[in-house]
């Protein structure tokens, strides 16, 4: 298929892009973001399905940046709504721009014309959230949404998005139904502070991303943190996982990891010793308990010697 | 069927795809048709040319929550062999599948399958659907307090540890009428209301249309308010063993109640370890809710890890958000098998978290109670309020406690110091089975305000 058979259709537009699993894992490592078969294969199935995708993991293991590299392989703006306890309508999908109604009210009134509802009403007076910026977004590719942390809005919201995961369409009591002729590729993300309900998850796609393996993580620090050592990815990424194997209250996740490479890198570290580790302690572990417990359990067996 | 062909599969797509999710459900991984039908789409589009492809497409699209997970890799295993890759989590062997509380509930109750009736006619939730909003707000100051016949009248005061089988229904049947209310929150979400602080300007535009574009009528917008959620940690430890059929009716209860202008609830059961039992409970019938209760809880009438479990509460599910502006109502007797120093330290992060912290504990009605349990003396500087709970007539303490706002005034801890802990004694108070101390039919006289029956500075309406 030439890429001019394409045009147009955004489900052959992605087909095209993303023929395969192999094809996106290459396509997204290629935008600095490794990813293991899981969830190569879960982001695959939710663009060609297309279905929205459902991810769950503990904070940075990467779920909000699996959708910022989603953007990029398509070239697509990664539009993104944070959610937050009460959210509601008016600040996720639209909102009536008053002083502009106001101000048309008035023009109308000194020139003498007549206003309908409609007029007023009419998507000139629209201000676009997040949620129909995606739905109307022209193409030629689809927008990739992303819903961060939905577990944080209540559960009204959840049923407000129902339309939207289920059918890729809007309703505006003013204005009618917005179907959108490019459906947003859709992520979600949570941290399991409350339970979803069934109905969001049955129309989603769910995956579970856990810690990478050692030799991952090594992998995707170095791409993170450019101009890094080996010898000092590898002693950050062990030091790490000792870190998640004891008893802290948050364990480090890949976000922390490739924070502390880059404070020592930045301060010129070239090999993990405890003079390092207690001097930038503070960019992987962000309690003060958590410090007190591994520097309590000896910072000298944090440190792995490399050949 | 040991190997998996490729060419089998693509012949007979929707037949594996359908057997495959059957066997799921039955497994009790909630499976719908549609969610087979959108597996055999699947397929297509991966074309799967290994194993471990057709194990993350299968996943991915079936499971819907990491609790299903352990199952899920069961099933595969028995349908399409055995995973030799490392990226697989271990495989679980078939009992801890058998007891994994999440999928225990699944498995009994089908989706979609009627809930089974109510007992004894009496239909908390439809009752509380009919109550208006100020009845709820009244509630919240004065708790409806069950008012019937002598033979109730006589289980009111009767101590939880002495009640018969029989009893425990009646008693069932009378926890269902208390109305569980906690302090209320503002949320971001507003309400049009005539006499908001904030102007609807969506409205007032709207409404200035019949006016010739003047706002005439300002309309007005006020910011909702919503009951904070409830989060009970009840100990099933042996020396709580007495109470732990009570307090997990009660808590049964309190799930029940989620409704509109109620609290949300969730639930946990701890003994050597924390059990989360909101699903568990989320039943009509208190029989069926307690029966999974106590399978989903393997460590039921064993010793007691209160720090361990509280840290565990904290580390999965308080800091992520569950305990944040919560009421935590904690049913223990505080007897702490392991290091009275961890409750401590845990008991001082969940205070930091929650709205309120009420510590129920049975024990407390005995005369001369003093917090000698290591535990119980160890949370206490951290606990909002102390109460007994060990009737039902003292339960309305609890609910008085748990309706409280809270008070500016400091912890009870800070107010009533505890006396100096004396050395705990051998052996744990149930080692014999004597009832406590004044478990007759009054309250114990013993009991009173100067203990932190509720909040200092609770103010009766």
């Amino acid at each position: 298929m030439s890429p001019l058979d394409a045009a147009g259709d955004p489900t052959q537009e992605v087909a095209h892009l993303v023929p395969d699993v192999e094809t996106l894992a290459r396509r997204l490592a290629a935008a600095d973001h490794l990813v293991d078969e899981g969830l190569g294969t879960s982001i695959f199935l939710s663009l060609r399905l297309p279905q929205p995708l459902l991810l769950e993991g503990e904070p940075g293991v990467g779920k909000t940046e699996a959708a910022r590299s989603l953007a990029k392989v398509l070239d697509t703006p990664m539009i993104r709504l944070q959610c937050y306890d009460g959210i509601d309508a008016a600040e996720a999908l639209y909102e009536w721009n008053y002083p502009r109604q106001l101000l048309a009210i008035r023009l109308a009134d000194s020139s003498g014309k007549q206003l309908s509802e409609q007029d007023l009403f009419g998507p000139e007076y629209l201000i676009r959230r997040p949620l129909l910026a995606a739905l109307e977004h022209p193409g030629p590719r689809p927008a990739v949404l992303l819903i961060d942390e939905i577990d944080r809005a209540d559960d009204d919201f959840e049923a407000f998005l129902l339309e939207l995961l289920g059918e890729a369409a809007v309703t505006i009591p003013e204005i009618g139904t917005i179907r959108a002729t490019h459906p947003p590729i859709i992520v979600l993300t949570s941290n399991r502070t409350r339970d979803l309900h069934d109905a969001v998850k049955r129309r989603c796609l769910y995956h579970w991303i856990d810690y990478p393996s050692a030799e991952r993580e090594v992998e995707i620090v170095r791409r993170r943190v450019k101009g890094a050592s080996q010898t000092l990815a590898v002693q950050v990424a062990g030091a790490v996982a000792r870190m998640r194997d004891s008893d802290v209250q948050k364990p480090p996740g890949i976000a922390e990891a490739i924070d502390w490479l880059a404070a020592l890198s930045l301060l010129g570290v070239r090999r993990l010793d405890e003079c390092a580790i207690d001097r930038t302690l503070g960019s992987v572990l962000k309690y003060s308990e958590d410090q007190e417990v591994i520097r309590a359990a000896g910072l000298s067996q944090l440190v792995t010697s490399v050949g | 069927m040991t190997a998996f062909e490729l060419e089998t599969v693509q012949l007979d797509l929707p037949a594996v795809a359908g057997a495959f999710g059957r066997r799921l459900h039955a497994a009790g991984v909630p499976v719908t048709a549609e969610r087979s039908a959108r597996f055999a789409t699947a397929l297509a589009l991966v074309r799967p040319v290994a194993r471990r492809r057709l194990y993350w497409t299968a996943r991915a699209v079936f499971v819907s929550d990491h609790s299903q997970t352990k199952t899920f890799n069961a099933v595969f295993a028995a349908v399409f062999g055995f995973l030799d890759e490392r990226a697989i989590p271990a495989l679980p062997d078939a009992d801890t599948v058998a007891t994994a509380p999440d999928e225990c509930e699944r498995s009994e109750r089908p989706r979609g399958a009627p809930s089974p009736p109510r007992p004894n006619g009496v239909a908390p939730a439809s009752g509380a659907g009919r109550r208006s909003r100020a009845d709820e707000q009244r509630d919240a100051q004065d708790v409806e307090v069950p008012t019937v016949a002598s033979d109730d009248e006589l289980l009111q005061h009767k101590h939880f540890d002495a009640l018969e089988p029989h009893e425990l229904a009646e008693l069932y049947r009378m926890m269902a009428r208390l109305r569980l209310a906690t302090p209320t929150r503002r949320t971001r979400r507003a309400h049009r209301d005539q006499r908001g602080n904030r102007i609807d300007l969506r409205r007032t535009l709207r409404g200035s249309l019949r006016t010739g574009g003047e706002p005439v009528r300002l309309a007005r917008k006020r910011r909702q308010v919503v009951r904070r959620r409830i989060v009970m940690l009840c100990d099933i430890s042996g020396s709580m063993e007495p109470y732990a059929r009570a307090y997990l009716q009660f808590l049964t209860c309190a799930a029940g109640s989620n409704g509109v202008g109620l609290s949300r609830s969730e639930a946990f059961a701890f003994a050597t370890r924390l059990t989360r039992l909101t699903r568990a409970l989320a039943s009509r019938s208190p029989e069926r809710a307690i029966q999974r209760a106590a399978a989903a809880a393997p460590d039921w009438a064993s010793g007691t890890r209160i720090g361990d479990a509280l840290k565990t509460f904290n580390d999965r599910h308080g800091r992520r958000g569950m305990a944040r502006g919560a009421v935590i109502v904690i049913l223990s007797d505080g007897w702490e098998r392991g290091d009275p120093m961890l409750v401590g330290q845990e008991m001082e992060r969940l205070a930091r978290l929650a709205y309120r912290v009420v510590w129920v504990n049975p024990r407390a009605s005995a005369p001369g109670f003093a917090p000698r349990a290591g535990g119980m003396a160890a949370a206490l500087p951290h606990c909002d309020a102390l109460v007994s709970g060990h009737s039902l007539h003292a339960l309305q303490q609890v609910l008085g406690a748990i309706a409280c706002e809270r008070a500016d005034d400091a912890a009870p801890g800070a107010t009533w110091r505890p006396p100096e802990p004396v050395a705990e004694p051998e052996q744990e108070p149930w080692g014999s089975a004597t009832p406590v101390q004044g478990s007759s039919i009054a309250m114990p006289s013993g009991y009173g305000p100067s203990r932190g029956n509720t909040t200092p500075g609770w103010r009766t309406p």
